[in-house]
C-alpha cells in the first residue's frame, strides 16, 4: 500500500507515455491527453514541498535560536506580505508588481551579479596552466573571451592586416565553439542521454525507488 | 511610485553590493527579504497560473452544470463541462502533497511523486532517444556522407573529422567499463583533451555572462537612479 | 613586489572590476561588431517569414539573468511586429510571468502593435514536461485564458491557432536547461521549429544542437543580442552592453596573465 501502489502508478503512467506516442489511434490520443492533463494538474501542487521546508528551516532557525535568527522573520514578513495581497488580488494587482519589479527583480539581478566580480578574482588567483590539460581550458578561454567582444576583431584587423582573412578573432572563437567544443558535448550528451533512458526504464520498471524515500 | 520604486532598488542593490566589502546587516536584511519576496511570489503564481486555471475554474464548471443537470437547465455546454468532474481524481492526488505536513502522513506524497516520475521517464524514453542519441549521432556521420559526395569543402572535411575524433574519445574517457590502459588510455587522453576545450569555452563564455548581469546593474544604479537625482 | 601581487586583497579586484563596468557606462564607445552565422541564420528566418505568420517566445529566464535576454527580446520583437508577424508569449518559469508581461506591452507600445490581435501573453502554467507536450496537442488545453484572464479561444490572434502546426517558429529566450526540453518535446516530437537565444554561461552546450539543424539559429548572450541589432540597423541595449564588456574582458584577461606570469615566476624561484 506504501510503496507498491505508488510503484504501481509510475508503471502505469510510464508505460501510457511511452505507447501512446506510438500510437495515432484515436483511444490511444485521447490516453495520451489524458495522462498529460494529469500531470498538469498535478504539478502545481508540487509547490507545497518548496514552501513547506522553507517555512520549517526558518521556524527551526527562530525556535533554535541560531545565529542571526531575526533575519528569518524577514523572510515571513516579505513572504507574507506578498501572499495577503497577491493570492485574492492576483499577480497583476499593482502593489504586487511594484514589490516584485522594484524588490525581487533588483534583488536577483544584484545577487547574480556579485559572481562578476568573484570570477575576476577566481581568474586571478586560480586559473593557472599547471598542467597540458590546464593550459588547454586556459587558452580555449581567452581565445572565446577575445573573440566575444568586438576589441578582439578590431586588433586582429590591426595588427594581423598581412593575413588574408579579416575578423580571425571572432572566426576562431566560432571555431572552437562549432568543433571542439561541439565534439566534446556532444559526446557528453550522448553520455548523459543513454543514463536518462537507461534510469528511465529502471524507474518504470521499479527497479529505481530511490524517489519514495526511506521508510517503510 | 515610480520614484520611490527606482530608490527601494537602489537601496536594495547597495546593500547586496555591501556583501563585497563583507557580511553586514544591510546585505543580511536584503538576502531574506528577497527569499521571502520571492517565495510569497512563486505561491501567487502557482495559484493563479497553477491551481486556478487548471484544477479549481475546471471543476466549479464541472459542479454548476452537475447542478444544472440535477435541476434540469441542462445545455451542450454544461452537459460537456460534466467531463471536468473527472478532475476530482488528479485533484486529489495533487493535494496528497500536503501530506508533508503530517510526519505520520508524509508517505501519501509518494502517490503524485510516483506520477510525475513516472509520466517523465516514459515521456523521456523515446524522445531523448530520438533527439540525443540517433539526431545527435547522425549529425556525427551525416557529413562524411556529403564528403563523399564531394560536395564538402576542405576544411569542413577537417572539421567533420576533428569532430568524430572528438565524440570517440569522450565518450571512451566516459566508458569506465574497461581499464584504461594502452589505447584506450590514449583515446580517453584526447577525450580530456576535447573536455578540457569544451569547458575553456563554458568558461569563457561564463564570464560575458556574469558581467552582462553587473553592467545591467550599474546601468540601473548610474542611468535611472543617478538620473532620477541629476 | 611578487608576493604582493599575488597575495593582492580580493577587494582591490573588485573595485578594478567596478572601474571597468562604471566607465564605459559614463563614457560609452561603439565598435564594430561582427555577425556570428546562428544571429544570421534566425534573422533570415524571420526575414522570410510572410506577414500574419505567427511565431511563439517563451521567455524561459528569470530575474537573475535578465541583462541578456531583454535586448534579445527586444531586437526578435521589434524585427516582428515590423514586418506583421504576430508573437504568442509564454513561460515555463515561476517567476518570470510579470517581468515577461511587462516586457512585451513595453516593446508592443513602442511599435504600435495591439495586445490579442498582434500579440498575446499566455502566462505560466506549472510542468514543463507536461506543459510543452500539453501545447502540441492543444494549446489551449494547457492555457484556457491568457494571462490577462482573456479566454484563449476568444482571441482574435488565436483564432487560427490550435498548436505547433500553425506556429511557424519558437523561439526559446533561455537561462537554464529549457532550450534542451523544447528541442527533445516540441521538435523531436512535435516538429516545431526552434530558435534559442541564450545566456551566455550555456552557450557551448547549444553547439551541438545548432549543427544538425534541431536548433534553426541562435543568440549568444549579449553578442546576441548586438548582433541582431546590427542586422536591424537599430543598437539597443545589446549593443551597449557589448561594448561596455569589453574593457571588463580585457581586465580578466589581464588578471589571468599576471597571475601566471606570477605563478610561473614562483614556480621557478622555489625550483
Amino acid at each position: 500500500m506504501k510503496r507498491q501502489i505508488p510503484l504501481a502508478f509510475c508503471f502505469l503512467f510510464g508505460i501510457a507515455m511511452i505507447f501512446t506516442q506510438f500510437s495515432p489511434h484515436s483511444y490511444s490520443q485521447a490516453v495520451y491527453k489524458e495522462v498529460i492533463n494529469w500531470g498538469l494538474i498535478i504539478s502545481p501542487f508540487a509547490m507545497v514541498l518548496a514552501v513547506v521546508t522553507l517555512i520549517q528551516t526558518h521556524v527551526t532557525r527562530i525556535n533554535l535560536r541560531t545565529e542571526h535568527w531575526q533575519y528569518s522573520l524577514i523572510v515571513f514578513v516579505g513572504m507574507i506580505v506578498m501572499v495577503l495581497i497577491g493570492v485574492p488580488f492576483g499577480p497583476q494587482n499593482s502593489i504586487v508588481e511594484w514589490l516584485y519589479n522594484n524588490v525581487q527583480v533588483p534583488m536577483d539581478a544584484t545577487m547574480f551579479s556579485l559572481l562578476a566580480f568573484f570570477i575576476a578574482s577566481a581568474a586571478f588567483r586560480a586559473f593557472r596552466a599547471r598542467s597540458f590539460e590546464a593550459f588547454l581550458l586556459l587558452a580555449t578561454a581567452m581565445i572565446v573571451m577575445i573573440g566575444n567582444v568586438p576589441v578582439g576583431d578590431l586588433v586582429w584587423n590591426k595588427v594581423m592586416s598581412w593575413m588574408p582573412w579579416t575578423d580571425g578573432a571572432s572566426w576562431l572563437r566560432q571555431w572552437i565553439l562549432d568543433v571542439l567544443n561541439n565534439a566534446a558535448r556532444r559526446g557528453i550528451i550522448l553520455g548523459v542521454s543513454l543514463g536518462v533512458i537507461s534510469q528511465s526504464i529502471r524507474i518504470i520498471l521499479g527497479i529505481e525507488r530511490s524517489y519514495l524515500g526511506g521508510g517503510d | 511610485m515610480e520614484i520611490i520604486g527606482i530608490w527601494v532598488a537602489a537601496f536594495l542593490t547597495l546593500c547586496i553590493y555591501s556583501f563585497l566589502y563583507r557580511d553586514n546587516p544591510f546585505y543580511r536584511f536584503a538576502e531574506h527579504l528577497f527569499v521571502g519576496i520571492s517565495v510569497g511570489y512563486i505561491i501567487i503564481i502557482s495559484i493563479h497560473q497553477g491551481v486556478i486555471p487548471l484544477a479549481w475554474e475546471p471543476l466549479s464548471e464541472a459542479i454548476s452544470a452537475l447542478w444544472a443537470e440535477i435541476v434540469g437547465t441542462t445545455t451542450p455546454e454544461t452537459r460537456n463541462a460534466l467531463w471536468g468532474l473527472f478532475r476530482i481524481l488528479p485533484i486529489a492526488i495533487g493535494l496528497l502533497f500536503f501530506a508533508r505536513l503530517s510526519s505520520r502522513h508524509t508517505w501519501l506524497i509518494r502517490y503524485p511523486i510516483a506520477i510525475l516520475i513516472g509520466f517523465g521517464a516514459g515521456v523521456a524514453i523515446p524522445n531523448v532517444l530520438q533527439a540525443n542519441i540517433f539526431a545527435q549521432t547522425r549529425g556525427t556521420i551525416e557529413p562524411f556522407a556529403a564528403m563523399n559526395a564531394g560536395t564538402l569543402s576542405v576544411l569542413d572535411t577537417f572539421n567533420a573529422v576533428l569532430i568524430v575524433i572528438g565524440v570517440i574519445c569522450t565518450l571512451t574517457y566516459f566508458f569506465f567499463s574497461v581499464e584504461h590502459r594502452g589505447p584506450i588510455n590514449w583515446l580517453s587522453k584526447v577525450g580530456i583533451a576535447f573536455l578540457m576545450i569544451g569547458f575553456g569555452a563554458a568558461f569563457g563564455n561564463t564570464v560575458m555572462g556574469r558581467l552582462a548581469l553587473l553592467i545591467h546593474r550599474v546601468g540601473f544604479l548610474l542611468n535611472d537612479w543617478m538620473g532620477s537625482i541629476f | 613586489m611578487l608576493e604582493k601581487i599575488m597575495n593582492m586583497d580580493r577587494r582591490v579586484i573588485f573595485i578594478l572590476v567596478a572601474l571597468v563596468v562604471i566607465f564605459p557606462t559614463l563614457v560609452p564607445v561603439r565598435m564594430p561588431i561582427t555577425v556570428s552565422e546562428p544571429t544570421r541564420n534566425l534573422y533570415d528566418f524571420i526575414e522570410t517569414l510572410p506577414s500574419g505568420s505567427t511565431i511563439m517566445i517563451a521567455f524561459d529566464y528569470g530575474p537573475s539573468s535578465l541583462a541578456e535576454p531583454e535586448p534579445m527580446a527586444k531586437a526578435v520583437m521589434q524585427h516582428c511586429f515590423s514586418k506583421g508577424i504576430k508573437i504568442i508569449g509564454m513561460t515555463l518559469l515561476p517567476n518570470t510571468p510579470t517581468l515577461a508581461h511587462k516586457l512585451m506591452r513595453k516593446i508592443a507600445a513602442e511599435n504600435n502593435a495591439v495586445y490579442g490581435e498582434d500579440y498575446v501573453f499566455l502566462g505560466y502554467r506549472p510542468g514543463t514536461l507536461q506543459v510543452i507536450l500539453g501545447m502540441g496537442t492543444d494549446i489551449s488545453s494547457v492555457f484556457e485564458t491568457d494571462y490577462e484572464n482573456k479566454t484563449v479561444d476568444e482571441i482574435p490572434m488565436m483564432e487560427n491557432i490550435t498548436n505547433y502546426d500553425q506556429i511557424d517558429l519558437l523561439l526559446d529566450l533561455a537561462s537554464g536547461s529549457t532550450t534542451e526540453a523544447w528541442i527533445i518535446y516540441a521538435n523531436t516530437r512535435y516538429g516545431v521549429k526552434i530558435a534559442a537565444g541564450v545566456t551566455a554561461v550555456i552557450i557551448a552546450q547549444m553547439y551541438p544542437y545548432l549543427q544538425t539543424g534541431q536548433l534553426i539559429g541562435l543568440m549568444p548572450g549579449y553578442l546576441g543580442a548586438a548582433e541582431y541589432e546590427k542586422l536591424l540597423n537599430a543598437p539597443g541595449d545589446g549593443t551597449i552592453g557589448l561594448n561596455t564588456a569589453t574593457y571588463a574582458h580585457l581586465l580578466i584577461i589581464g588578471l589571468v596573465i599576471l597571475g601566471n606570469i606570477a605563478f610561473f615566476i614562483q614556480r621557478r624561484r622555489e625550483g
